[in-house]
């Protein structure tokens, strides 16, 4: 037990106040919590402060807020905390109106179970158990670990001046809520309608969560299997990139690239939910014009790689082995994109039709004179090189030229990625252009899946085992064949 | 396409022309105009590009040019860039559109062909 008289420093009393602490049981009920937090000056102790986490349970931070008074230091249930003491982490006032606890068990505290994790304003809280479980263990003092206090004093009399989030849910369970429609005004209808409402778009939002998991899962194998084999690569070549290993524009890029997927595929859930519910054109338009957006950031980010490291990009190791099968020139072609997604895309108007085959057209011209533009490159580039130490053999001073000629062509190189990519982005933008919003989401929604479906294929070939090869494929493209049926047939 | 250098009987009397006012002149002189660097691969792209339209531009090698210097550092200017000049640039009907990347965006976005029809380089 402790007393704190109010206006009393808490310094002082910390000083005078060195108990250890009792823990709580899970079960009890706890009305009111105070929680302290100390940190410790000890570098070790600030370490572990630095790592663990803090969680905060929104409710309880809701209703805190709304608590102003002191705090009452009659609580039934109290922890007592001791530690050294050396820098309170609390306001310099009378009495501490708002602590921090952070404090993660963990296996260094001798006993000590599961962490407790709570962030409270106040000590006059009514709110419902929020923190659970308090470390049990005496903390000597050597260990530096964060102690719990809390402090439960009833509030009885500041119940109506706080509504933590669920009761008034609660409350709202209590009312008049029958639903054989006798007792129904139509405040409570449109609230039932409300739930009903809400219920409906967490269980899409659950769904929606859900697919990403799979998919990053799907991604998270591939990207193991991928550094498995990367590794094994570049033993095996103990070439000269192997030795110096990837460029650090190169492992930016790659990082990059997984996190815009990741995001990538929220987008990819926005449009399916969006689609799905039938959402106003307006509301629609926007998740498509965030999509949009979104490519633009990749390209974005392969311009600078390309400036970084610009043969990392065009050896695509930064996506996976299928993708890479179909790549030209550091990423899609754009026409080979329109004419895998054009058959899924009805229907169309007449004049939609006509843009994109004249779309089609100018890419696949586009990228005629942009190949053809790297394949003198390359001619000009084996040129310098192979006159540079084979026609002069000794002479280092004309090696040493055509060497510095072959570097400036190379920066070209760069340039030919960069144009790629603006004409993929400049395709992007004019499908947007010359569809409408419905249509707009359901292209760029196909090419996400599409892409996701060559990702997948490509972990699937890679973590084949050779001699089961043929059942398992079976099943595992039956499973393919039926996630393409069911992603189709919602189209 | 058509090779071309600026005539020789024309050269003293130019000598003092400005190479922005030699640059807007020869721009007009031809449906569509393309300046460019022999060597330059890009330059070669575009030139690829307009033939597999069926377009036959007018290329001014900048670099078999006597005043090419200058009328690069013009043409930099007039692209807005700083620093080098980013050959290829091109002149359609007289106007300028730009740069590789403007030239490959109009292309994309549908623009280049009515522009090239208007100069009357292209027949349907």
């Amino acid at each position: 037990m402790f007393t704190m008289m109010q206006g009393e420093d808490v310094e002082s009393w910390m000083a005078n106040h060195r108990v250890g602490v009792t823990g709580f049981p899970d079960s009890a009920p706890l009305n009111q919590l105070l929680v302290y937090g100390i940190q410790d000056s000890n570098p070790s102790a600030t370490d572990i402060f630095d790592q663990q986490e803090v969680a905060c349970f929104d409710e309880l931070e809701e209703s805190l807020l709304q608590e102003v008074s002191g705090l009452r230091s009659d609580g039934d249930r109290q922890s007592f905390f001791s530690s050294k003491p050396s820098r309170l982490d609390i306001l310099p006032s009378p009495w501490p109106m708002r602590f921090e606890k952070i404090q993660r068990g963990n296996s260094q505290s001798a006993g000590s179970t599961d962490s407790c994790l709570a962030k409270t304003i106040g000590p006059k809280l009514e709110s419902e158990p929020l923190v659970s479980r308090y470390t049990s263990s005496e903390q000597s003092t050597d260990q530096q670990q964060h102690k719990v206090m809390a402090n439960n004093a009833s509030m009885a009399g500041e119940a109506t001046n706080h509504q933590p989030r669920h009761q008034s849910k609660r409350s709202i369970a209590d009312s008049d809520t029958r639903k054989d429609g006798k007792l129904l005004d139509a405040k409570t209808f449109r609230r039932l309608a409300q739930n009903r409402e809400a219920a409906k778009k967490s269980r899409l939002r659950k769904k929606a969560y859900v697919q990403q998991l799979e998919s990053s899962r799907v991604r998270l194998q591939q990207l193991e299997l991928d550094l498995q084999r990367a590794r094994s690569q570049g033993i095996s070549f103990g070439g000269c990139d192997a030795v110096k290993g990837i460029s650090s524009g190169a492992s930016t890029f790659d990082m990059e690239h997984a996190r815009w997927l990741d995001e990538n595929n929220k987008h990819l859930s926005d449009l399916r939910a969006g689609l799905q519910a039938h959402l106003l054109e307006r509301n629609l338009g926007l998740i498509v014009d965030r999509c949009i957006l979104h490519y633009d950031k990749l390209f974005g980010l392969k311009a600078v790689a390309a400036k970084a490291d610009v043969f990392h990009l065009l050896t695509g190791m930064w996506s996976s082995p299928v993708e890479r099968r179909f790549m030209w020139i550091g990423g899609f072609r754009p026409s080979e994109l329109l004419q895998i997604i054009m058959p899924h895309m009805d229907p169309l108007r007449e004049h939609q039709l006509m843009a994109i085959c004249n779309l089609q057209q100018s890419s696949q011209q586009a990228e005629e004179a942009l190949s053809q533009g790297l394949e003198q490159l390359h001619q000009s580039l084996a040129e310098m090189v192979a006159t540079g130490f084979i026609g002069e053999g000794s002479n280092v001073g004309n090696y040493m030229g055509n060497m510095a000629m072959a570097l400036d062509k190379l920066e070209n190189v760069e340039s030919f990625v960069l144009q790629a990519d603006r004409m993929r982005q400049e395709t992007l933008h004019q499908m947007r252009r010359i569809l409408t919003i419905r249509q707009a989401a359901r292209f760029f929604l196909t090419i996400g899946e599409y892409y996701s479906c060559l990702r997948a294929l490509s972990s699937l070939w890679a973590s084949r085992p050779q001699e089961s090869f043929i059942n398992n494929t079976v099943s595992e493209l039956q499973d393919i064949h039926q996630l393409q049926q069911h992603q189709l047939s919602s189209f | 396409m058509q090779y071309e250098s600026a005539p020789e009987y024309w050269y003293v009397r130019q000598s003092r022309a400005d190479p922005l006012e030699r640059v807007e002149r020869l721009a007009s002189e031809s449906a569509v105009v393309v300046f460019s660097l022999s060597t330059c691969c890009m330059c070669h792209a575009v030139k690829r590009l307009f033939c597999g339209m069926g377009v036959h531009p007018t290329v001014y090698e900048l670099d078999e040019d006597p005043r090419g210097r200058d009328m690069e550092r013009a043409l930099a200017r007039l692209v807005g860039a700083a620093g080098p000049p980013p050959l290829p640039v091109v002149f359609i009907g007289g106007k300028l559109v730009g740069a590789m990347d403007m030239v490959m965006a109009s292309h994309i976005n549908g623009t280049l062909v009515p522009l090239l029809k208007e100069a009357g380089a292209l027949w349907l």
